[in-house]
Order: C-alpha cells, then structure tokens, then sequence
C-alpha cells in the first residue's frame, strides 16, 4: 500500500494482513558533479520500489522515500527510524537504499543495498525489462523473510 | 425606418446585456468544461490495448500477458502497465486479472509448488481455480476478476475489466 489516506485507511482496518514496512533511503547528492547520478540513484529506486508495492500491495506499507543529504549521520538516521517504526504494529521492516554507506550501520536489520542502475537513459520496454529483473532479486527476500518469522 | 428607430435607452439596453451575456458566458463554460470534460474523455467501453502476445501461442496454461496504456491522472498523465493471465478454454480466449481479491497483491499461477494448477497469492496465501474461483478456506472472498480480451490480426487485445463471468 502507499503511504496516502485512502490507502492508510485501509491499513488501519487489515493492520494483521499488512504487516511489513518499506522505507526507501536515499542520499541527496546537489553537487554539480553528483547530482545527476544522485538523480539516476533515486529514479531508480522509487521504480523498483513502486513496482515491488504493486507486487505484494496487500501485506506491505511503502513509506515516501527518506531523502537525506551526504553528510547526515547514517547511524542517527537509522536509530531514529528504528524507534519511530518500532511503536508501529509492523513485524517485519525492510529497508532499501543504493547508498552504500548503510552497509556499515550494524544495528538495523534487512537493509537491502541495490547497486543503482542508470534507466533513466534506457528506452522503456528496456528499463521494464531491467527493472522486472531487479524486482525477481528482491522478491524472494520477502518472502523468505516471511516464510522464517511469522 | 423611423418607427424602427433604437432609442439610446433600448441600445444600451441591447448592448449591455449582450456584453453581459457574454461575460456571463466567458466564466460559465470553463466551469461547464471542467465539469463535463473527464466524463467526454472516458474510454469507450470499446477500447482495446494491442499486446505483443500472439493468440498462436496461447495454450491451456495461462500465461502473463503484459499491457501498457496511457492513464490520467487528476494531475498528469503516465504510463501504466498492468498484465493479465490468458488461456484459451477450447477455442475461446479467457483473461483474468492477476489482482488478489484480498488485499490486491498479485497472484501468479502455479506460484504454490505444491498446488502446480492454482493461482497462488505470495501475501497470505490465497489461491484460486485456473477459472479465478476462489478457494473456501484461503483469505480471499470472491473470484478474480476477468478482462474483455479479443484477437486483433493475431494478437491478443486486452480490454475492460469486469467482475468474473467464469464461475
Ligand atoms: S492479498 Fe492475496 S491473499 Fe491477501
């Protein structure tokens, strides 16, 4: 489900069915050198994020993206975000992110590090077809995540 | 000619209300397009999306069948692709929705190992028949639903959804 009201109402009423929490994490690069690849990185991950919502609509929460800029303090971020879900209902909490300085915060669980794939150039039967593949890696973290703990 | 004769009273008379009239008219039909408007643009009941998916190789087996069209938006305008899973029931081409009828996750068939010839919900488990009849005991509570599909100079052509009319 997206995070809208129309949405939200809905996971107020199946908060059993809708257990898992998708929060996007991008880094804002408005560097003249950085900014179009920091672009590329975000495009990337709201479609894949996007694409993964319409896949399991019915048991995730997708969060508007995290956006963050380069020197924000990873491990804050992460604990803050941490405490904030954790007064949620939700059992199961995926993070997802091309930005490879998460790969060094220790204390957050299922933080999905993609290697962003520049698409916004691709045409778009192409970029579907890479995106499709992107999305085949990640659906079977969920479900293994699901299928462990529940 | 004489007894013709417009006063100064009747011509501005004349010409105010013409100029009010279509002052009147300048702010009223904006509001009457914006009002009518998004019901004149709704689709046909007609319409149908060309997919690249040839009718000769449909089988028994449903298969993804994937289409894209242009949706409006209140705001903008995108592309959206959904798909559908198509068969053919003898000669007769068959295409459901892949939308769980619980809380709209997307099924696949034969996504259970165990149940090869079942729709299967990866969210809670669902599962429906081949013809999108739910099955007693699993969350969901009514039968996928169906598509308008033809064949267009071989191809399949996707249409309207519509509540299922296969069980
Ligand atoms: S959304 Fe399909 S079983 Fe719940």
């Amino acid at each position: 489900m997206h995070f809208n009201s129309k949405d939200i109402d809905l996971y107020a009423s199946q908060k059993d069915y809708v257990d898992t929490a998708v929060v996007p994490l991008i880094e804002l690069d408005l560097t003249a050198s950085g900014m179009k690849a920091s672009a590329g990185a975000s495009e990337y991950l709201q479609s894949l994020t996007v694409i993964l919502e319409k896949q399991f609509k019915g048991r995730i929460l997708l969060l508007p993206p995290i956006s963050y800029v380069r020197a924000a303090d990873r491990t804050e971020l992460g604990g803050q975000l941490k405490k904030e879900l954790s007064e949620t209902g939700f059992k199961h909490i995926f993070y997802l992110t091309t930005d490879p300085k998460w790969r060094s915060v220790d204390d957050l669980d299922n933080v999905l590090w993609l290697p962003a794939i520049p698409t916004g150039d691709m045409d778009q039967s192409f970029k579907k077809s890479v995106m499709e593949d992107q999305l085949r890696q990640v659906l079977p973290l969920f479900t293994k995540e699901w299928t462990h703990h529940s | 000619m004489s007894n013709n004769r417009v006063s100064r009273r009747q011509f501005l008379g004349y010409t105010l209300t013409g100029v009010g009239g279509f002052m009147a008219a300048g702010m009223l039909m904006p509001m009457v397009r914006f009002a009518v408007d998004p019901v004149l643009q709704q689709k046909g009941a007609g319409d149908y999306v060309l997919t690249d998916q040839a009718v000769a190789d449909i089988t028994e087996e449903p298969v993804r069948v994937d289409f894209t069209f242009e949706q409006v938006d209140a705001w903008y305008t995108s592309e959206v692709t959904n798909s559908a899973w198509v068969y053919k029931e003898g000669d007769k081409l068959v295409a459901l929705s892949p939308v769980c009828k619980h809380l709209g996750c997307t099924v696949n068939w034969g996504g259970d190992p165990e149940q090869p010839t079942q729709f299967f919900c990866p969210c809670h488990a669902g599962r429906y028949e081949k013809n999108g009849q739910n099955i007693a005991g699993t969350p969901p509570l009514g039968p996928l639903d169906e598509y308008d599909v033809q064949e267009q100079d071989g191809f399949v052509a996707i249409g309207q959804v519509k509540p299922n009319t296969l069980v």
